[in-house]
């Protein structure tokens, strides 16, 4: 079957087997590799990508499912190959050690601020409740999260 | 720490953090090359079972299947996954690439090889494998026992008669290392050379084992480390290497394995299940004058590194507590259930558990502050260990203790009432020691790297580095750019790959920092002395009176007489025919203690057994914190670990030897919804011989965790919770046995 769909802007049409889950046609069809598999089932986060505003296991998703939809990736949170605020805000802080929850983490937080722009330090925690890090011990990763939220909303207009 | 350094003693962000947040780093599962085939394991669902009749002929008709093998048509050859060295000791060869006799359940019966993942994986399931069960042995009592051991530094003697004689036995469960990156490994074989790109933690040790195992030659093996997505030691032994291997040279075509999270439980290895009995002889000063345990270690399937794990829990609690009699006896069992192996801390951790829950369980039984108890004995700065003889160090373990026991406000804390409602809060404490590198009397520790310079005045330093994402890679570029004075960013680090780097045991021991920090600060001395001494004949001048820094090199007391760095390797190259490369070898001769005491606070839900913890301080003796961001980030990722491994992580396994965790779903790791806050202190000093006065911290970080936890537990309820993890389960029951609190 074909699928259309439109990845990091870009619209894209892709023979794919029914089986595949979008992360599958994210990482093998269309070379995204930036979304990592930790888990397969939904706990572990490190496939979330941003469907028409939500973050969502790509694992846990059929490409079938993404017909017709918007999809962001990792590798496309930031036009150009540079950085965006939150992505500094993670480096800066420590909030990336070996990385592999890093893309999952970052669009989770991404699709938070875009919803909910001055989250509450609680919204946060459970907002990236269903990314999993074994490394950070998630303090550096709240910090950056909660620090661009309230620097966004210290702009004026923000 | 001198107040002049430039830049260690200021926090960095790991050196691929760019590439690693904007998903552009390649790691292993990753990688693509031409002509590239996929594989997928075939997993024994028994405990013990003879591997008879394979029947492929379905899984080979799935389009895309190339070859499907057992151990009927693969090497038989045994080896031992664990050795780093030829002829190692402790490192029996009793593992092939395929069983004949499957061990646990998730043993590698078979592979399935294809042009697609998804193929190989559908194919997988369709082998038809035909078992012949044999009995099997699910608990230690069942097992073999493969070793014995017993270390004392004394025999035993007649007891003051007031001496309070205490004894604990203390339980620690198998534990999955949950690296986000599942394991991995990718072989290519052209030209009689074998290529192996691999998240591993020491190439070198790769390649002894798979040279040996096909009888090529080391120059024909090849190993490369790739980019990891963490490992806690669960990427430490050579677990996909050999059977990957054996398929690119069967079948002449790259292969790579991925393994899903299920079998990275199942199939790899965790961390051994093991009981100690501590027994301990108090004086009525609160002095120890003994200490005496007993370990049943069970390994799993195969022995892989579980006997000088087991030895090395009897090395650790020497380095942490004074006593004038010590010793510990133990047992190697080997059963029918998951493969045991090394993790963050090895052993350390484990024995730290039990000798802290029972020094809660002596301070109970004599009254005395569990503070004050462990203050009265633990080790003081220049110590000697008399298990292994060496000096322990400027050993800071008893200012970790004070500070934090300020910093925590624990005797207002400790004093305080549990409550009487539903929700009760207790704190605890617990002290953990570990080592810098492998040094023994047995063992020696060396490292050694090559620096070049680069026309620019650029410098490469070439040495067998395993990032396992904690920051080893920056730590080296700040050595370095430290002592030469440049930037960091002039600093390019390569990681470890057999064809190109030096020989190093690898990412082992909390050797990393110590060891080869040491030997790479050694080596940018070195290839400042090139330096100085090029430009001395460049420039016709003593090299007395050349001084180089910030990228250049001056005569003293002649300004504007001089060079920079890229004239010094320029006018080397074109006036000498010379070049600016040093390659030096370190040698340690230390092997001090790195210590970490906690302190946990945390909330029982009576009710439903939940414990959450409330408020964490982790004090590390950590000498200098080269990098503080990183410091700082292994003490919270190891605090996250050890709540896990206190209250939820465990690999349990029906009757039937089966891992009921078959992934996240039901082991659980600590998420950021139920994480505490956790206060970082660091106790630094410059007493040590690691580079600037380092030492190691991701792994002893790890160690004292799970004890605070369980002890601050116990101290909110009465309760004496022995058995990890402290479960809701194990709490209502352990609290079923003060009576009822409601």
């Amino acid at each position: 079957m074909n699928l259309h769909l439109t990845v990091n802007g870009i619209a894209h049409e892709v023979a794919i087997d029914p089986t595949e889950r979008l992360l599958d046609v994210l990482r093998d069809r269309l070379g995204l590799t930036g979304t990592k598999e930790g888990c397969a089932e939904g706990e572990c986060g490190a496939c979330t990508v941003i469907v028409d505003g939500l973050a969502l296991n790509s694992c846990l998703m059929l490409a079938a499912q993404a017909e017709g939809r918007s999809v962001t990736t990792i590798e496309g949170l930031s036009a150009g190959g540079g950085l965006d605020e939150l992505q500094s805000e993670f480096i800066e802080r420590g909030a990336v050690q070996c990385g592999f929850c890093t893309p999952g983490m970052l669009m989770s937080a991404t699709a938070l601020l875009r919803t909910h722009p001055e989250p509450t330090s609680t919204d946060v925690r459970a907002a990236l409740a269903g990314n999993l890090c074994r490394c950070t011990g998630y303090s550096a990763i709240l910090d950056a999260v909660t620090s661009v939220a309230v620097r966004a909303a210290e702009q004026p207009g923000g | 720490m001198s107040a002049s350094l430039r830049y260690v003693g200021h926090g960095r962000p790991v050196a691929d953090a760019a590439l690693k947040a904007t998903g552009v780093l390649a790691y292993g599962s990753d990688l693509q090359v031409p002509g590239m085939l996929h594989a997928a394991l075939v997993l024994s669902p028994h405990a013990h079972a003879r591997v008879g009749r394979v029947d492929a002929a379905v899984a080979l008709a799935v389009p895309g299947v190339v070859a499907v093998y057992s151990h009927h048509d693969a090497p038989t050859r045994p080896y031992s996954r664990y050795r780093i060295v030829p002829g190692q000791e402790h490192a029996p060869e009793d593992e092939t690439v395929l069983a004949a006799t499957a061990r646990h359940v998730g043993d590698r019966v078979a592979v399935v090889v294809a042009t697609t993942r998804a193929a190989a994986k559908r194919a997988a399931r369709l082998v038809a494998v035909e078992y012949e069960l044999l009995p099997a042995a699910l608990s230690v009592e069942s097992g073999e026992v493969v070793h014995r051991f017993d270390h004392a530094t004394t025999a035993h003697a007649a007891l003051p008669p007031d001496a309070l004689v205490t004894e604990t036995t203390v339980g620690t469960q198998r534990l999955h290392h949950a690296a986000l990156e599942p394991h991995m490994c990718l072989a290519e074989y052209a030209n009689g050379t074998l290529t192996v790109h691999t998240p591993c933690q020491s190439v070198y040790g790769a390649r002894t084992v798979v040279a040996e195992l096909f009888e090529l030659s080391y120059n024909r093996v090849r190993m490369i480390k790739v980019p990891m997505g963490g490992s806690f030691g669960g990427k430490q032994e050579f677990i996909l290497e050999p059977l990957v291997s054996f398929l690119a040279m069967r079948l002449g075509r790259p292969v790579k394995l991925v393994l899903d999270r299920e079998e990275c439980i199942t199939a790899t290895m965790v961390r051994p299940a093991q009981r100690s009995t501590v027994r301990t002889v108090l004086a009525a000063d609160g002095a120890l004058l003994d200490i005496q345990v007993h370990t049943v270690l069970d390994a799993g399937g195969y022995v892989t590194s579980s006997l000088d794990y087991a030895e090395a829990m009897a090395h650790k609690l020497t380095r942490l507590y004074r006593t004038p009699r010590y010793g510990h006896s133990g047992e190697v069992v080997v059963t029918n259930t998951p493969v045991a192996g090394g993790m963050r801390g090895w052993g350390a951790p484990d024995i730290a558990t039990c000798m802290e829950i029972h020094l809660d369980h002596v301070a109970r039984a004599s009254g005395c502050d569990p503070v004050a108890l462990r203050m009265a004995n633990l080790v003081a700065p220049g110590a000697i260990d008399p298990v292994s003889g060496m000096s322990l160090g400027d050993a800071r373990v008893q200012q970790c203790l004070q500070q934090g026991a300020e910093l925590f406000r624990w005797a207002e804390r400790v004093n305080a009432p549990a409550g009487e409602g539903r929700y009760r809060r207790g704190v605890g404490v617990a002290c953990g020691g570990h080592k810098n590198g492998m040094l023994s009397a047995e063992f020696p520790e060396s490292s050694t790297v090559t620096l070049k310079m680069n026309e620019d005045g650029s410098v490469q330093l070439v040495a067998s580095l395993h990032e396992v994402g904690a920051g080893t890679s920056t730590t080296m570029k700040v050595l370095v750019a430290e002592e030469l004075g440049i930037d960091p960013e002039l600093v390019t680090v390569g990681e470890a790959d057999t064809n190109s780097t030096p020989f190093d045991f690898g990412c082992f021991g909390s050797r990393m920092t110590y060891v080869v920090g040491a030997g790479v600060r050694l080596g940018a001395q070195r290839l400042r002395e090139r330096v100085v001494q090029a430009a001395a004949e460049l420039l016709e001048a003593s090299p007395d009176d050349l001084h180089a820094d910030l990228g250049h090199v001056q005569v003293a007391g002649a300004p504007g007489r001089g060079l920079t760095y890229a004239q010094v390797v320029q006018g080397t190259r074109m006036r000498f025919g010379g070049d600016i490369i040093v390659t030096s070898t370190y040698q340690s001769d230390s092997n001090p203690g790195s210590y970490s005491v906690q302190f946990a606070e945390v909330e029982v839900d009576v009710l439903t057994g939940l414990v959450q913890v409330t408020d964490f301080l982790a004090v590390v003796d950590i000498g200098t914190a080269i990098n503080p961001l990183m410091v700082e980030g292994q003490c919270r990722g190891a605090v996250q670990a050890g709540i896990g491994s206190a209250l939820c992580e465990e690999i349990v396994l029906d009757d039937a030897g089966r891992p009921l965790d078959g992934g996240f779903k039901n082991y659980h790791l600590v998420n950021s919804a139920t994480m505490p806050r956790v206060d970082v202190l660091l106790i630094e000093h410059d007493g040590d011989q690691g580079p600037y006065g380092a030492k190691s911290v991701g792994e002893v970080a790890f160690v004292p965790t799970a004890a605070a936890v369980v002890n601050a537990v116990n101290q909110a309820l009465g309760t004496e919770i022995t058995e990890l993890p402290a479960s809701p389960e194990r709490v209502l029951a352990a609290l079923a046995t003060v009576g009822a609190p409601l």
